[in-house]
């Protein structure tokens, strides 16, 4: 999976060196990549380690939902598959908080945020997975967001986070190209793999509509994520890519785009048909019934249907750890009582 | 009689699916860990080990598959459950405490290396050289295990409590690996050329890492007739874990995933 790193961001340069502040602003006009020695302004300091200790964050509680199936996985294959994609997401984590880290945070205490539920991740990650069918979806849709996102994110300016994107990439790309496997051999397969199929279709379109965050401010590319290229491109635009990309393909495969009303767990109530979700021949744009924000950020406060789970468990690893990570490190801390 | 029980009635056959189910299920067992290891370089490692575990029973099943014409699919998910050749070491239940893992697949990790010594001298052709590259593989297993042995035996006190402790546990259930597979294979003292010799070999190479380590393990070899997992007997946490391999499965027999 995983992670568009879109967590709201407010940034006031006004108290930075201006002299500096100008350099850096050239510099990163001119495309320069900027290295962790190299001067940055604080709120940028601080706003790309946000950004990527979110992102890390993200692709370790990705690891949950997805890491649930392995022992169900229907084949040999499959099962080897989801572990090396489930892996790699670990991997991901592993590579981004050693970018967090050169920016002043260490491991310890990012892990310790996490499951203390002081920072946050990418709220996809929020909603249930309970069939095959969902692991078919999040790798195809939530890989497929992922990739979109995170090929803009390679195309920004702070080094390491720039490099351990294109690094990610070329394994999301395998993620994606899976999950198209699992969801069209789904789609081919007997009535009740489609109707599998179509459900836990229902209960993904929105959260990766909504993948990309919410509508931009104003003005966003003259903003400092932006104008610093800690992000290249707007939410708007990077939705409407992919809406253009999967609203089709989603047809194609005999799926239904529906607008659902969901549960306190996620599951779908009831649901209709997106009437507005059709190709706009004078734009060349797909349409899309704008998504629940009310729900969104519902959900980022912690209120979704699986936040709770999904942090007990990263706890319930971290505590469970903390003796191995003692036994051959010494010295790890543990956590302040549950909250 | 059915390609399926053509297979399990074959000794030769036994034997390879003995080593197989323990590999299937110890990288099932292991797929709990994935995303929730102590330490994420270890989670990565683990689901490395995990998936060589699984892809080598993949690749015993294939050559079974080939021989009596069966998917291997079918041989790893669609037999009935008293015809799993595993032992009671593998699935035994971790409860998520990572000491018990730990050891569980360092001790079979262990056994499969001189098990598959004898299969790679199989007069099989074609199993001899599947089992060659798979031995290459698990040596890699040895290596990092028998590494984080010694890291945990030279570390504190608490670690090597823990380890301690899942060795007394895992004890109690490791003789079973020895566990003659099938009824009629205990009169050719199997396993290939020696149930003796192989379990010396096995508890030797262990204990070497575990003096040096600084710690102890001892347990006998059972019986001829001792009978469990192997012979089909399995406890009752195989018929769970069983029931979640197969679980997606079996929702719609026939079905391709
Ligand atoms: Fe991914
Ligand atoms: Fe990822």
């Amino acid at each position: 999976m995983s992670g568009a790193a879109n967590p709201v961001m407010t940034i006031d340069p006004s108290e930075e060196d201006q002299d500096k502040l100008a350099e850096f602003e050239s510099r990163i006009a001119d495309g320069v990549l900027i290295e962790p020695g190299d001067w940055m302004p604080q709120a940028y300091r601080m706003g790309m380690l946000r950004m990527a200790e979110h992102h890390a964050n993200s692709e370790i509680v990705g690891a949950l939902p997805e890491g649930e199936w392995i022992t169900r996985a229907p084949s040999l294959r499959r099962k080897l598959a989801l572990t090396a994609k489930v892996q790699d997401e670990v991997g991901h984590g592993q590579m981004l908080y050693r970018v967090s880290q050169d920016l002043g945070k260490s491991r310890e205490d990012m892990l310790r945020d996490l499951c203390t539920g002081k920072t946050k991740y990418h709220n996809c990650f929020n909603y249930p997975a309970p069939s095959w069918a969902d692991i078919a979806m999040v790798q195809w849709l939530i890989d497929g967001a992922a990739i979109m996102n995170q090929k803009t994110l390679a195309d920004g300016a702070y080094g390491p986070y720039v490099r351990t994107m294109h690094r990610i990439n070329m394994e999301e790309a395998f993620h994606f190209k899976s999950g198209e496997d699992m969801v069209l051999t789904l789609m081919s397969g007997t009535k009740k793999q489609k109707a599998m199929t179509q459900e836990a279709f229902d209960r993904w379109w929105g959260p990766s509509v909504m993948f990309f965050g919410p509508h931009d401010k104003p003005n966003c590319e003259n903003l400092p994520p932006m104008k610093w290229r800690m992000k290249t491109e707007s939410n708007d635009s990077l939705r409407q890519r992919f809406v253009n990309r999967f609203a089709p393909a989603a047809l194609d495969l005999g799926l239904v785009i529906h607008v659902c009303q969901k549960d306190e767990h996620g599951m779908v109530t009831s649901k209709t048909v997106d009437e507005q979700c059709r190709l706009d021949e004078t734009t060349g744009n797909w349409g899309v019934t704008d998504p629940d924000w009310d729900e969104f950020f519902r959900v980022i406060r912690g209120n979704g249907p699986c936040n709770a789970h999904r942090v007990a468990l990263r706890r319930f690893s971290y505590e469970q750890g903390a003796w191995v990570r003692r036994a051959i490190a010494g010295g790890a801390t543990t956590l302040p009582p549950a909250a | 009689m059915t390609t399926m029980q053509n297979m399990l009635k074959n000794p030769d056959a036994n034997l390879v699916l003995a080593l197989a189910d323990d590999l299937l299920m110890l990288g099932h067992v292991q797929g709990d860990w994935t995303g929730l290891g102590p330490i994420l370089e270890e989670d990565i490692a683990s689901s490395s080990m995990a998936q060589d575990d699984l892809s080598h029973a993949l690749v015993l099943y294939e050559h079974l598959g080939a021989h009596f014409g069966i998917d291997a699919d079918v041989i790893a998910y669609e037999r009935d459950i008293a015809d799993y050749r595993c032992c009671d070491l593998v699935t035994l239940p971790d409860e998520f405490d990572w000491a018990v893992a730990f050891v569980r697949r360092w001790v079979i990790s262990h056994w499969a290396a001189p098990v598959l010594d004898r299969l790679t001298k199989s007069d099989d052709q074609d199993l001899a050289e599947r089992c060659l590259r798979l031995r290459a593989e698990q040596s890699l297993h040895l290596t990092y295990l028998d590494d984080w042995m010694h890291r945990l035996g030279s570390g504190p006190d608490e670690g090597r409590t823990r380890i301690q402790t899942a060795l007394d546990t895992i004890a109690e259930h490791a003789g079973m690996v020895m566990e003659v597979p099938d009824r009629d294979l205990a009169d050719i003292e199997a396993f290939c050329c020696g149930r003796e010799e192989l379990f010396n070999e096995w508890t030797t190479a262990m204990n070497v890492v575990l003096e040096h380590a600084g710690f102890t393990m001892t347990f006998p070899l059972p019986a001829l007739d001792a009978f469990g997992g192997r012979r089909g007997t399995h406890a009752p946490h195989f018929h769970e874990q069983h029931a979640e391999m197969t679980e997606v499965r079996c929702a719609d027999p026939g079905a391709t995933w």
